[in-house]
């Protein structure tokens, strides 16, 4: 078997645009998910009547289903009940539901971590639940929570290649098509593995060091 | 007791290599031939659809039946001596060359149609059946004709003839791709896409069953074989499935599975040798 060089160079383009949609479905995701964890953090956290239940209801769901599966409902289930989401807003929804599911957990775990001393102290000059939060419980609960974020984040990216499933034209589904088209097996898996590498690899350092440094004042060391 | 392990270690390290060194060896010396290979082994390696009713699917019992499976266990009679000693192996229609360029399967019979590219990449035995390629609509689609799907989106499975028909002389339309015929069914009628484009025999048999669909008169592209497959350079076992379809041939085989598995799914005027390829005579 020989490998045919030009025949990558000739996917490059696409693969170029594949690498945008990953991106962007899954830094779209990384947001929205961490925005559906603060509300369900501080649901949670603050033990907000019903709410919190409804929450670990729904954290206990997302994570023990797998993406696939859920991924299939919301494109194929969903439209017989109206709602005829895109495949791209598909894999949004998708990986919200899990990610956000996961980052609550980290979220919780991180203020739960926070010693309890520091919260009666806080309670002990006069501080509100809200002041609480925002001066005392976030910053530390937030620099806790990063080593685990930042994993879950990593996480969230590898599993984008799952939406490929449902025909968002990200790197996994280009390498298929072209696989399926023209028979290039090897040339195509190695031109995917070599995008994860240069794609998750530099990303996953940068968080690690964006990690010590946050850590770097907490620690004063 | 360190020494002694690494010793052994090492002798099976060795005797690891020695194998390896020798496998590869095997078919050029010619002593060992593939077909031996496969009688050492006692059971024949096929891989099959088993969502593409009639001809690959799994029955109410569990059983991987079809037009192109029962073929593969007429095979395994002829070779081994018992329709039994066969091991199905589920493929996707991308998933079919690679499965024998890596050496998973020795033979597909998952109702791939022979085409230049393909070509290029396995050994196609005689065919078994013909096809062609035509469009699944909804039946109060607007869609007249396949000049319609110019500026709509058109469904596809992923490496079928259609995806490879279209990608080629239609770059510009709208594809979307899925993994499995079954999902692209499910996506044509969860509105996903405006038409379905495949094999017709797969889509005239989906239309019989699920009313409410249509399929689009034109063809796109020329009527073409459907062939087994074995690995690049296996003319062995390429030759051994020659003669044997040319002796189910003359039993007319394919026709009784055609009566068993295809007549049913097609119109009644339907004549087989429009569908089947007796003895691998036509060429397409």
């Amino acid at each position: 078997m020989t490998f045919d060089f030009a025949f990558i160079l000739s996917t490059l383009p696409t693969f170029l645009s594949a690498v945008g949609v990953t991106l962007q479905v899954c830094l779209i995701a990384i947001a929205t998910s961490l925005v559906v964890a603060l509300i369900n953090a501080a649901l949670l956290v603050f033990r907000t009547p019903y709410l919190s239940r409804l929450v670990a209801l729904y954290v206990e769901l997302a994570r023990n289903t797998p993406l696939l599966i859920q991924l299939f409902f919301v494109y194929f289930a969903l439209p017989a009940l109206g709602f005829n989401i895109s495949g791209f807003w598909a894999a949004i929804i998708t990986l919200t539901f899990l990610g956000g599911a996961y980052l609550t957990e980290v979220l919780r775990a991180g203020v739960e971590a926070v010693p309890l001393a520091q919260i009666e102290s806080g309670k002990s000059i006069g501080l509100s639940d809200w002041q609480l939060l925002r001066h005392v419980i976030l910053p530390q609960a937030g620099i806790l929570s990063l080593p685990a974020l930042f994993a879950n984040f990593i996480f969230l990216l590898k599993e984008t290649t799952v939406v490929s499933a449902v025909a968002v034209p990200e790197i996994l589904y280009t390498t298929k098509s072209y696989i399926a088209l023209y028979y290039k097996t090897y040339e195509m898996l190695a031109v995917l593995t070599l995008i994860c590498v240069l794609l998750f690899l530099p990303l996953s350092l940068l968080l690690s060091r964006l990690e010590r440094r946050l850590q770097h004042g907490q620690f004063g060391s | 007791m360190k020494k002694l392990l690494l010793q052994l270690f090492a002798v099976a390290l060795l005797a690891g290599c020695d194998k390896k060194a020798e496998e590869p060896a095997k078919p050029a010396a010619g002593a060992a031939s593939y077909i031996d290979k496969i009688k050492a082994r006692d059971k024949l390696i096929v891989g099959v659809f088993t969502d593409k009713p009639p001809f690959g699917f799994v029955n109410e019992a569990g059983r991987y039946v079809g037009f192109d499976t029962d073929i593969g266990r007429q095979f395994a009679k002829d070779l081994l001596g018992d329709e039994n000693k066969v091991e199905f192996v589920a493929v996707e229609p991308a998933s079919r060359i690679p499965f024998l360029q890596s050496d998973k399967v020795d033979l597909i019979l998952a109702n791939m149609t022979v085409t230049p590219q393909r070509k290029e990449a396995v050994d196609f035995t005689h065919p078994n059946l013909k096809v062609a390629v035509q469009a699944l609509v909804p039946q109060n689609s607007a869609v007249k004709s396949l000049d319609d799907l110019a500026t709509r989106t058109t469904i596809v499975t992923i490496g079928t003839t259609a995806d490879i028909w279209l990608t080629k002389n239609h770059p510009d339309w709208k594809l979307l791709k899925f993994e499995k015929n079954s999902e692209s069914l499910q996506a044509l009628s969860a509105g996903r896409g405006d038409a379905y484009a495949q094999d017709n025999l797969v889509l005239f048999s989906w239309a019989k069953q699920n009313p409410g669909y249509r399929v689009l008169e034109e063809k796109l592209g020329d009527e073409a074989p459907i062939a087994p497959a074995v690995k690049k350079g296996n003319i062995e076992l390429r030759d051994w499935v020659n003669a044997e379809l040319a002796k189910l041939g003359e039993e007319k085989f394919l026709l009784k599975l055609y009566d068993q598995y295809v007549r049913k799914e097609l119109s009644d005027d339907t004549k087989p040798e429009s569908v089947i390829v007796e003895g691998g005579k036509w060429q397409g």
